[in-house]
């Protein structure tokens, strides 16, 4: 499907980014190049290949032990948040 | 007890004189810091640095070396850090305005075992913005500048530690490797620089840009300090399940013991994409010489990896578009001002993050979208596989692979900024590797006739960076000065 | 599970929520567990409920910059259980993936979990209802997180905001979701009892519902009898007990078929229960098409579970509901139902099983739980860990009932006193008088005083009116407060009719 200004308006809902309308040509123009760079990734047979998501597949990573340990960042972690009420993150209410 | 530290030294030296207490920490922290005070502001080096700080961590070191505390090899040597990685209360920002300001509460796996080894930290280093970029140019603070020469790039992602070792601001320095971002600096700016095998490093608490591929890695001015720094930072860490216990330390002497029997392999194929006739002529100088070494020079094939850039442009976007959901304005960083939650989530990360950024994430998630999926994504991990599968092939024959790190030496500022595509194709070296998860070292190979870098890139087996670091180590010892000094780096400069 | 059960019959009529006449109800239910780690499943905070606010955080279920995942071995272990117990297929490799979308609860913006390659295919859980066990197929139980909690006070100023605590964000859970095969509100209600009732024996989850360690949501379809295409099916969620669930599948279904019968079409979408109400609503959020753009989880690598751990977890796996059941009725012989009510917790099976050895008596024991010992419990809402009388002492109060030492009625009486009073019940016996009175002489002296202040019965009584006789009979038990030899008191009264 080619990218149009559409498109890129439903990506940029789906990655909560704003893109103002005076930007569309250019991400238009910037992605469709790309897209059609990696369009040659089609002209490879990869039927019957694994695909590898993670190079270290197969290797055993140990488990954590279910322990708890207290860890002591919470008032440097809230004192962080733009904006909070008392104990609680706060953000614009959920609708 | 007073020998004036020359900062031109090796790290080496400079810790084995801070631990015999020839030197003291501070004495060697003072000359750095005068050194960056006068530079940095001209290189834009650091987003963070701190002179007084990194005097007070050094006066400590010297305090626990007076207390009889043994400490390693890199006790007292200046380090510089990337700003992705996270500092206990040092800002960290990743160059990105979304996370201006933010004091992360914790360090990260690297950061606590330099500092208990008594490293001290000349600051956080300028980079792209969340690591994305091949320039430094993408930093949303200022870009930084190639210490050789003002007007071109120092390369990225991790310009700043490339810049700040290569202007000696800073003796040795960490940056992270996702698809060049340490070897492709490296090169630009004369030093050497590491991406270790995937898994050999711990990524906790370097801040993600693309999982399966990031790779914290050393700067250094010669192939022994890397190891010295390498060897401080590697092995597994309960902490990122993807750490491995294969990675172990390098043994230092073992770099001494030349080339001979070791069998080198040049990717004719690969090259054939273009590269800069005087790279051209330094691979085959450096070829010549350690064929001269008592090297097998053989040819190896890597069909796949001319497909690395479209691989890795999928891959690399959709893992960083699910990173950076994280920077949502809820919990920390910067968030726009708004009373509707999907509004401020929108003009936040539209705001925050800048115009590269922005890219990766649409790309990213396009790539991941439902009926995108099959086509881009999976078939992007599939071809993954090819590549690692050409590098085992080659590497069955060969101990390592010689090539270009870059095709290009350094560009100029603003040269390839409205061009991404052409900006990306400058990574066709340093790709394949990270694909592959295999460790690759930048080395400086000689400079250009018009004094620019030049560096070359070894590509070995994974954990098997010794081998990588004793074949530059050889090249180092007989080719005289590969290095130097740039211009900029005037008062100890000694060409 | 057991292959011992009889095949399912038909539905019963009349179930809440079966669809009446020609349609047939779809329900598939996904329910969510909490597992019973100590710590959260990619980190080592606390998983306690109730805490203060954003106190069991870390900078990895906060979603700080930099973190990574690691995964609690104890979570997988539970799981593993789990997908055992309902006869699923453990996969060697399984492989977490993100889901990715945005709520302030959801630190990372995505969500650890699987996907495509999930812990346990396949199953059964076996249901009883209308007198017929039916087993429920089972599609998946895969691992996850879970998120934080927002809420949503009153606004001030007409400016509403969201609240966001993070001590749930990377808790452990199970999803485990059933195959479109529950039929009525009555089937889901009882299968969501037999499922809680394994996790609760697996000791993996704690069961309850109020504070959301059981969760349920339910996809809901109707389609004419005989059709085997599904119908359109709509997602209810927010129902916060088992009752609920089935209620919303009942008001669900009999919407479905109104709106069908009308001549309309069912929607697509999602509801949300309103319990007081009665009600289930459409979501007032405009939902975007969801995309959750699952990928493999790069931070962590693919789950490897090797056979021979997986078969040292099935042969530590404890007793199950069904297997207890089994074994009551066989080693005890008390008949299915019992053994399906005193097998409703592993406390209460193991405090029958004492009791019923104690007593000697296994069919008595089983009605004294089940009567007097159930109906204190559930009157005082406690759970047998917390029942006053511990099974010793019950086994020697029905002893001494199967050995007819006392009355029924007596033990009554010694039950009441047992359950505030923390001695045995011999001693007792001993201390309130309430040993049985079957000597000549106290049984002579009852009956004296019984026929004096009953002289008009007692005169018709001598006169032939045998029937009166049990009037007498019963009075004398009462002046003996029960305690007097039914047979012997008969005897005692008789011979002093005739001596007066």
């Amino acid at each position: 499907m080619p990218i149009d200004a559409k498109v890129v308006q439903q990506v940029a809902v789906l990655a909560r980014l704003q893109v103002e309308s005076s930007e569309e040509a250019r991400l238009v123009k910037e992605l469709t190049s790309i897209l059609s760079y990696v369009e040659q990734l089609q002209d490879l047979d990869v039927s019957g290949i694994e695909p590898t998501s993670q190079v270290g597949e197969g290797t055993k990573a140990p488990l954590r032990e279910d322990e708890v340990k207290p860890s002591n960042v919470r008032d440097e972690a809230l004192a962080q948040a733009p904006d909070r009420d008392g104990d609680y993150f706060r953000v614009p209410q959920v609708v | 007890m007073t020998k004036k530290p020359d900062p031109l030294e090796t790290a080496e030296s400079i810790g084995r004189a801070v631990r015999n207490r020839e030197r003291s920490a501070v004495e060697v922290a003072r000359v750095f810091v005068e050194r960056a005070e006068r530079s940095a502001p001209r290189l834009s080096t650091y987003l963070h640095r701190d002179g007084a700080r990194t005097l007070e961590m050094a006066a400590e070191v010297d305090r626990r070396l007076e207390s009889g505390e043994k400490l390693s090899p890199l006790a007292g040597v200046p380090i510089a850090l990337k700003d992705n990685l996270c500092t206990h209360g040092i800002p960290t920002t990743c160059g990105s305005r979304i996370l201006e300001g933010y004091l992360p509460p914790y360090d990260a796996h690297v950061v606590e075992r330099l500092r208990a080894a008594g490293a001290v930290f000349t600051g956080k280093t300028n980079c792209d913005e969340f690591a994305m970029g091949s320039s430094t140019e993408n930093s949303a603070y200022f870009p930084t500048r190639n210490p050789w020469d003002l007007d071109r790039v120092p390369g990225g992602s991790s310009g700043g530690s490339a810049a700040t070792v290569a202007a000696l601001e800073a003796s040795l320095a960490l940056g992270s490797d996702t698809g060049g971002s340490v070897r492709q600096p490296a090169a630009f700016c004369g030093v050497f620089g590491l991406k270790p095998t995937y898994g050999a490093v711990s990524r906790y608490g370097l801040v993600a840009f693309a999982s399966s591929l990031d790779q914290i890695g050393p700067f250094a001015r010669t192939a022994r300090d890397v190891a010295l720094l390498f060897n401080e930072i590697c092995g597994r860490d309960e902490r990122d399940m993807t750490s491995r216990s294969d990675a172990t330390p390098i043994d230092l002497e073992s770099l001494e013991r030349g080339v001979r029997g070791m069998k080198i392999g040049i990717p004719r194929d690969l090259l054939s994409v273009g590269v800069d006739p005087e790279i051209t002529a330094s691979l085959d100088r450096v070829t010549k010489k350690l064929s001269g070494e008592g090297a097998e020079i053989l040819d190896v094939t890597l069909p796949h990896a001319r497909y690395s850039i479209a691989t890795y442009y999928l891959i690399a976007p959709a893992e960083a578009s699910s990173n950076l959901a994280r920077y949502d304005g809820v919990r920390y960083g910067f968030r726009a001002k708004s009373d509707d939650l999907q509004t401020m989530y929108a003009s936040t990360r539209g705001k925050g993050f800048g115009r590269e950024v922005r890219r990766r994430i649409l790309l990213g998630t396009y790539a991941l979208s439902a009926g995108y999926y099959d086509a881009y994504y999976l078939r992007a991990m599939k071809v993954r596989t090819l590549v690692r599968r050409d590098f085992d092939q080659a590497l069955l024959r060969a101990d390592a692979i010689l090539l270009p790190t870059t095709p290009t030496p350094p560009f100029k500022l603003g040269e390839k900024v409205d061009d991404p595509l052409a900006m990306y194709l400058n990574d066709i070296f340093s790709i394949p590797a990270s694909l592959a998860g295999a460790p690759a070292l930048s080395f400086p190979s000689g400079r250009t006739r018009s004094n620019l870098p030049i560096g070359l890139q070894l590509v070995g087996r994974p954990f098997d960076e010794g081998t990588l670091l004793r074949i530059a180590r050889t090249w180092e010892k007989k080719s005289g000065d590969p290095l130097g000094v740039p211009p900029i780096a005037n008062g100890g400069a000694r060409t | 599970m057991s292959a011992t059960r009889p095949a399912p019959e038909s539905p019963s009529k009349a179930e809440a929520g079966a669809a009446p006449g020609r349609y047939e109800t779809v329900v598939g239910l996904e329910v969510h567990a909490q597992l019973k780690t100590a710590s959260k499943i990619f980190c080592c905070c606390s998983t306690k409920f109730g805490a203060r606010p954003n106190t069991q955080v870390c900078p990895i279920c906060l979603g700080l910059p930099g973190v990574l995942p690691i995964l609690n071995e104890r979570a997988v272990r539970f799981a593993v259980m789990t997908g055992i117990a309902v006869g699923g297929t453990i996969a060697v490799r399984s492989v977490f993936a993100r889901k990715n979308y945005f709520y302030p609860d959801l630190p990372k913006g995505y969500q650890i979990s699987q996907y495509d390659r999930p812990l346990c295919s396949g199953g059964t859980v076996e249901i009883h209802v209308g007198g017929a066990w039916k087993r429920i197929g089972l599609v998946r139980i895969h691992l996850e997180e879970d998120a934080g909690k927002s809420l949503h006070p009153e606004g001030r100023q007409g400016v509403n905001t969201t609240l966001v605590d993070l001590n749930r964000s990377g808790v452990p859970l199970i999803e485990i979701v059933s195959e479109p095969e529950i039929r009525s509100g009555a089937e889901a209600y009882d299968y969501l009892i037999r499922l809680k009732q394994i996790l609760v024996y697996l000791d993996v989850c704690d069961g309850n519902m109020e504070e959301g360690s059981l969760r349920c949501d339910a996809n809901v379809s109707v389609r004419p009898r005989g059709q085997s295409v599904f119908g359109t099916k709509t997602e209810i969620k927010n129902m916060n007990s088992f009752r609920n669930v089935e209620r919303a599948i009942a008001f669900e279904t009999e919407r479905q078929i109104r709106l069908l019968e009308s001549g309309g079409r069912v929607v697509q979408e999602t509801l949300l229960w309103n319990a007081d109400k009665g009600k289930a609503e459409p979501m007032r959020s405009k939902e975007e098409a969801h995309d959750y753009r699952y990928f493999p989880e790069p931070d962590l690598l693919p789950l490897d579970l090797e056979p021979p751990w997986i078969e040292s977890v099935r042969s530590a796996l404890p007793e199950l509901p069904h297997q207890v059941r089994e074994r009551l009725t066989r080693d005890f012989g008390i008949p299915e139902y019992d053994a399906e009510v005193l097998t409703e917790t592993r406390a209460l099976a193991s405090y029958y099983e004492e009791v019923a050895r104690r007593s000697g008596s296994a069919k008595l024991a089983s009605n004294w739980i089940m009567t007097e010992v159930n109906g204190i419990r559930n009157k005082e809402g406690q759970s047998i860990e917390e029942f006053p009388i511990r099974p010793d002492r019950l086994g020697t109060l029905v002893r001494m009932i199967a050995e007819e030492r006392i009355s029924g009625k007596i033990g009554k009486q010694l039950f009441e006193m047992m359950l505030t009073r923390p001695e045995d019940p011999e001693a007792l016996v001993k201390s309130q008088g309430l040993l049985p009175i079957d000597d000549e002489a106290s049984l002579r002296a009852i009956a004296r005083e019984v026929i004096a202040a009953n002289p008009g019965p007692a005169a018709e009584v001598r006169a032939g009116k045998e029937r009166t006789f049990a009037f007498l009979v019963g009075q004398a038990m009462k002046q003996s407060r029960g305690r007097a030899h039914p047979e012997k008191i008969q005897d005692a009264l008789k011979k002093e009719l005739e001596a007066t």
